[in-house]
């Protein structure tokens, strides 16, 4: 395998053993070399700030001041830190309560999508991605103005009807739900479009056949359309499991009036916000990085579950 | 794919350790051109830096002036934290008041302006507004550019249909005490079922915490904010409001603010001397209806900027030239003229241009005599290195009163128990 890259020798004029010694060193390097600007920049902007991290993880480490060691203090201070527990619920909870909804709404909506008589199915696979590709930010100042608690469209409906207006922003569940609503209109349009990619792959004779034997569309979602997504669906879930366990541009704007903790009591701070605060608002770089690490920790966890799910999960052939 | 996986995971967890990994100390070096008479200046967006540097390039046609304005006042104070950590300064860059504190108890990052001649221009600036860059070590980093004296902006309108005095010296005598504004408040809402005030924390709490002659620190620099009574009556007060319905719950500058003010359903806001601007753009329509009164207690200040030359200037002669042009008293009454921004120096205070400016949007109210002499009762005060998070959590506290479940009787053990948690002392 290693050898394979390099030609033999046996075609080629005997050449000088310095020069021959040369090409044959460039000649294992080159590959190497190939290869190598991608691994670079991944060094310098993925591990070694990484490892960085875990490096300023252990100081008291004030960025325009002193760098004081103090080995695993941080780390203790957090597992005892009642803000660092609060992050961590809100952020599974902001998770569950929008990759659950997200992920069932794509999987209705790429099967209907699928339907091989849809008119118009081009334009309506494409509007998928438009929330996906507007700006977090704008998406996040729409809906926290729709979600307002005295001057809200969603309110002034809810009035009409004669019910109470609900403050969204500050209470916990309430800021819950409105982040997640943002998340789940953000990206479920994507995770449409890759169901929809793999059950194209799904022969149409099937679902004809199906159709033939009598089985109607809830039947050829749960017996066709569900099982050939399973690999797919682990995969959404790790990436949705990822991004929720970063979600931030929505948490830091749902409350303009105490932005950097989500709100007066802290009611929707995830973990990336409460890394924010620490190392960008109180300029405590040390125990930012311990939060940075906890969070690698909790990624790998993760990442590592679904490892262990997706190769027991394979998808049912037809 | 099982690889693509991992390494997605691999990515997105280096992108979010990345964000905590941003310091370093490299040695950039200045684009500025060392020539002695440019200098690189990083400013805030939206108080019309470029004016203020057109103004200093008209008498100064020598000078070159690299302007940046980084961003709002936050944003420009962490591109300074980061800019210092890695070694690319600016010659000389605007701090706000509430980011000043961490910057003074690192005073090694700045050059120490007395030995530029701050020592004998100190004099010039309120002894409360000086005394805030200056170093426990007694370098001064910092030449203050404005205040933000307080006064009370009320809509004479409202006032009038809820049967209130509306000339603004009555207006005054209503609340010589914060007691007596809630009172007021009462009689306001009581009549129109409206709110009286923006909220509690901003336009309570912020201004009576800082009437006092002692905050969050002793002048020893010990935490006394558990035991300060000027906190606590600041506290109460701010509950008191609460408590009397009359906060319309919004917090200042949110998106439910600004409508509530544009609709008139709040009537009165402490407004410190910039807020006039926001005001004016926020609610153009209200022209004419609203009118300025003294703050309850007599003094009060919001806000307020310094300009700094960082350590690693190229050309701190140039930067410090251009402090000394444009703050001194004669500067900061030309720019009070120009921009209405409040001068640091009191030698000023009784000057026709400053004690004959009028607004016209506020019903022609004096602004330079009513702002200036809520200025002259403050008291100096120590500002600690967490006086800004320990402000945010008795502020946090009283919103979570005000806007959310919060019981008031546990309100303050609460907030105390916070503020131990975030400085771990």
């Amino acid at each position: 395998m290693t050898t394979s890259i390099t030609p033999t020798k046996a075609g080629l004029p005997p050449a000088p053993p310095v020069e021959a010694a040369r090409r044959g060193f460039i000649e294992i390097i080159a590959p190497y070399a190939y290869i190598a600007p991608f691994f670079l920049l991944f060094a310098v902007f993925g591990l070694i700030p990484l490892l960085f991290t875990f490096y300023v993880a252990l100081f008291d480490w004030n960025p325009i001041g002193e760098h004081v060691f103090v080995g695993l203090d941080n780390f203790d201070r957090l597992l005892g830190d009642v803000r660092f527990w609060n992050a961590a619920r809100n952020t599974v909870s902001i998770w569950l309560l929008s990759t659950v909804p997200q992920l069932l709404v794509a999987l209705v909506l790429a099967h209907l999508l699928n339907h091989a008589r849809l008119r118009l199915a081009v334009f309506f696979r494409m509007t998928m991605l438009v929330p996906y590709i507007t700006s977090v930010a704008a998406t996040a100042i729409v809906f926290v103005q729709m979600f307002d608690r005295d001057y809200g469209l969603l309110n002034w409906l809810l009035g009409l009807v004669g019910f109470e207006h609900i403050d969204f922003t500050q209470s916990v569940t309430g800021s819950h739900v409105l982040i997640a609503v943002m998340v789940t209109w953000r990206w479920f349009g994507y995770t449409t479009l890759l169901y929809l990619a793999s059950l194209q792959a799904v022969s149409r004779e099937i679902y004809e056949a199906a159709a033939v034997d009598g089985a109607g569309n809830v039947r050829q979602f749960l017996h066709i359309s569900l099982p050939a997504l399973r690999p797919v669906i682990v995969f959404t879930i790790v990436t949705s499991t990822i991004g929720g366990l970063q979600i931030f541009t929505e948490a830091l704007l749902v409350n303009r009036g105490a932005a950097n903790t989500c709100g007066p009591i802290r009611q929707c701070q995830t973990l990336t916000l409460f890394l924010f605060e620490q190392g960008f608002i109180q300029f405590k770089f040390g125990y930012a990085a311990a939060i940075g690490v906890a969070l690698f920790v909790m990624v790998v966890g993760f990442a590592g579950l679904n490892y262990f799910l997706s190769t027991r999960i394979r998808p049912v052939k037809g | 794919m099982n690889f693509r996986k991992v390494s997605a995971v691999v990515f997105t967890a280096t992108a979010v350790l990345s964000m905590a990994a941003c310091s370093g100390s490299s040695s950039g070096t200045s684009s500025s051109e060392s020539n002695g008479s440019s200098f690189e200046f990083w400013s805030f967006t939206g108080i019309d830096a470029k004016g203020s540097a057109a103004e200093y390039k008209a008498k100064r046609p020598d000078v070159q002036i690299k302007l940046t304005e980084v961003g709002n006042a936050q944003e420009t104070a962490q591109a300074l934290t980061t800019a210092l950590a890695g070694g690319k300064v600016p010659d000389l860059v605007l701090i706000q008041g509430d980011d000043l504190p961490k910057f003074v108890q690192q005073p090694q990052n700045f050059v120490d302006l007395r030995t530029m001649g701050a020592d004998k221009i100190k004099g010039d600036y309120l002894d409360w507004v000086i005394s805030q860059p200056t170093a426990k070590d007694g370098s001064i980093i910092g030449i203050p550019t404005d205040v933000g004296g307080m006064a009370i902006a009320y809509r004479a309108d409202l006032f009038k249909k809820a049967g209130l005095p509306t000339d603004r010296e009555e207006v005054s005598k209503l609340w010589p005490t914060w007691d007596a504004f809630i009172e007021t408040g009462k009689k306001y809402t009581a009549a129109t079922g409206k709110a009286f005030v923006d909220n509690a924390g901003g336009s309570v709490y912020s201004q009576v915490v800082n009437q006092g002659q002692e905050k969050y620190y002793d002048p020893a620099g010990n935490l006394v904010y558990e035991r300060s009574p000027q906190v606590k009556a600041a506290f109460d007060l701010a509950l008191k409001a609460v408590a009397a319905g009359i906060t319309a719950k919004q917090s200042t500058f949110t998106e439910g603010w600004s409508a509530a003010m544009k609709k008139g359903d709040f009537a009165v806001i402490a407004a410190p001397v910039w807020m006039l601007g926001s005001i004016r753009d926020n609610a153009p329509d209200t022209k004419g209806n609203w009118d300025i009164a003294t703050i309850p207690g007599g003094s009060g200040n919001w806000g307020g900027s310094f300009l700094a030359i960082p350590k690693g200037a190229k050309n701190p002669k140039a930067a410090w030239d251009y402090i000394a042009a444009t703050q001194s008293p004669q500067g900061q009454l030309d720019h009070f003229s120009k921009a209405r921004s409040l001068p640091a120096t009191p030698s000023v205070y009784k000057d026709p241009k400053l004690t004959s400016a009028k607004d016209e949007f506020f019903s022609g109210a004096p602004i330079g005599t009513i702002y200036t002499d809520s200025l002259l009762g403050l008291k100096p005060f120590l500002i600690g290195p967490d006086s800004t998070t320990i402000g945010i959590e008795f502020t946090n506290a009283i919103t979570n009163v005000e806007q959310g479940k919060g019981d008031p009787a546990k309100a303050w053990d609460a907030a105390v128990t916070n503020i131990k948690n975030a400085i771990g002392s």
